[in-house]
């Protein structure tokens, strides 16, 4: 019985360094690379023939881009337009890495802190650099809510400014642990079936059946909430309201 | 068996908390693992980069543009096929138009024609009125000439018969003159 744990170890494939870093080509690195290429194929092969009347593959990009494209109009309007290549970026490697870890035997990336927890850091620290570079001080008039009396601006401000530096954790926590969760659940129960065997196993079975639907759709659900929360945290440097 | 599935449920849950324990204790998750954080790192700066790159430098501008040409070539179509509407209401308004005037222009021939007809009859109808008033005065003049000789028969028969009347009566001849005179007045009084 294996632990339900182990499909998240790192595994080395290719030893390399960098100077003195450590940039070893791991199942993480692969499936990284996979979902990469999957994409460019999607987006780049897909659009090759940029036909007024799209085909399959071109109308699946055209969906994630009119998807992205929406979302940021919506959620940040025109000056948003800018970062709407990275959105796109964040939302498309999130959800190939996500969709992809569903695979039997694959590697989900984004079920480990440090890859979400970097993506997250990026998304506050360039948001936060944004906002300073278009208010200057005035950025951080953020932190006070207009039309409260002062004596409660004592309690709100610091509220406002722990839930501001908190954004980087719960962005990149909520991601992993939903992987981890759904990967470890799905793990736990192939332990059951194989365990319970011909005579209960069908149970477990079935359950996992279920549970790989609702994965597929968490896959997606996460990878859009991570997008979304980019384009709020934006909305939130440029404009300077809530 | 009931009980060997339970039994094996419990079992397996064990097993899963013994496994649990046992990966804690060789490191815990590999997701606390420090060592690897480096190479994932790296490779999420690759990976990431790289794919920017693709969708900033290939993907957003061919799908825009394609989104651009398609919204283009849709908004041309529109307004084509609303100029062809506009083209086409235009036509069956002249059509409606043409259709009314000839329809008026019949009516005002229709009227004319029946106005020109009501004038002829008239006129044959004056004409024939004015031939039988002819004939009429004509066959009245020719019955008072009738008459009229009959008259002068009558006068110069009644003469006579006066003349002899008067002779038989007074034994001598009358005055010719005397009694016509009276007799011709006599006989327009009857006559009249």
């Amino acid at each position: 019985m294996h632990s339900p744990m182990e499909q998240f170890e790192i595994k080395r494939l290719l030893d390399f360094k960098i100077g003195g870093l450590d940039a070893s080509f791991t199942n993480s690195s692969l499936w990284m690379i996979i979902a990469v290429i999957l994409a460019t194929g999607v987006f780049v092969m897909g659009m090759r023939q940029r036909a007024l009347v799209p085909g399959r593959l071109q109308s699946v990009a055209e969906l994630g881009y009119e998807f992205i494209a929406g979302m940021v109009r919506d959620n940040v309007g025109d000056q948003g337009k800018k970062y709407f290549p990275f959105i796109l970026t964040l939302f498309i490697f999130i959800l190939f890495a996500n969709v992809l870890g569903m695979v039997p035997y694959s590697f989900t990336p984004t079920s480990h802190i440090v890859v979400t927890f970097a993506m997250a850091l990026f998304v506050f620290v360039g948001v936060t650099l944004i906002g300073l570079a278009r208010h200057g001080l005035h950025f951080f008039s953020l932190f006070v809510p207009k039309g409260v009396p002062w004596v409660l601006l004592l309690l709100l401000v610091p509220i406002e400014i722990i839930s501001y530096f908190i954004r980087p954790f719960s962005l990149s926590i909520r991601l992993f642990a939903n992987m981890l969760a759904g990967h470890t659940m799905l793990k736990v129960f192939g332990g059951f079936v194989v365990m319970l065997g011909l005579i209960g196993g069908w149970a477990p079975l079935a359950f996992i059946v279920v549970f790989t639907g609702l994965e597929l759709l968490i896959a997606f659900l996460q990878a859009y909430v991570f997008a979304i929360l980019t384009c709020l945290y934006l909305n939130d440097a440029i404009h300077l309201h809530h | 068996m009931r009980t060997p599935v339970y039994s094996a449920l419990a079992a397996g849950l064990v097993s899963f908390a013994v496994s649990g324990t046992a990966a804690a204790k060789s490191g815990g998750m590999p997701q606390l693992d420090v060592h690897s954080f480096a190479p994932q790192l790296v490779w999420l700066v690759i990976a990431f980069v790289a794919l920017y790159l693709v969708m900033s430098r290939l993907a957003v501008p061919a799908i825009s543009d394609t989104l651009a040409k398609r919204q283009a070539k849709i908004q041309g179509d529109l307004d084509a096929a609303e100029k062809a509407n506009e083209d086409t209401r235009a036509l069956v308004a002249a059509y409606e138009k043409r259709l009314a005037d000839a329809r008026e222009e019949s009516r005002r021939l229709q009227r004319q024609q029946a106005e020109a007809d009501s004038t002829v009859a008239t006129a044959r109808f004056n004409e024939l009125a004015e031939r039988l008033n002819g004939r009429i005065a004509e066959a009245e003049k020719r019955i008072a000439g009738q008459r009229d000789t009959v008259m002068a028969g009558l006068e110069q028969m009644a003469g006579e018969i006066a003349q002899s009347a008067y002779a038989k009566l007074a034994g001598q001849p009358a005055d010719g003159a005397a009694l016509g005179a009276k007799v011709a007045t006599a006989v327009k009084g009857t006559s009249r």
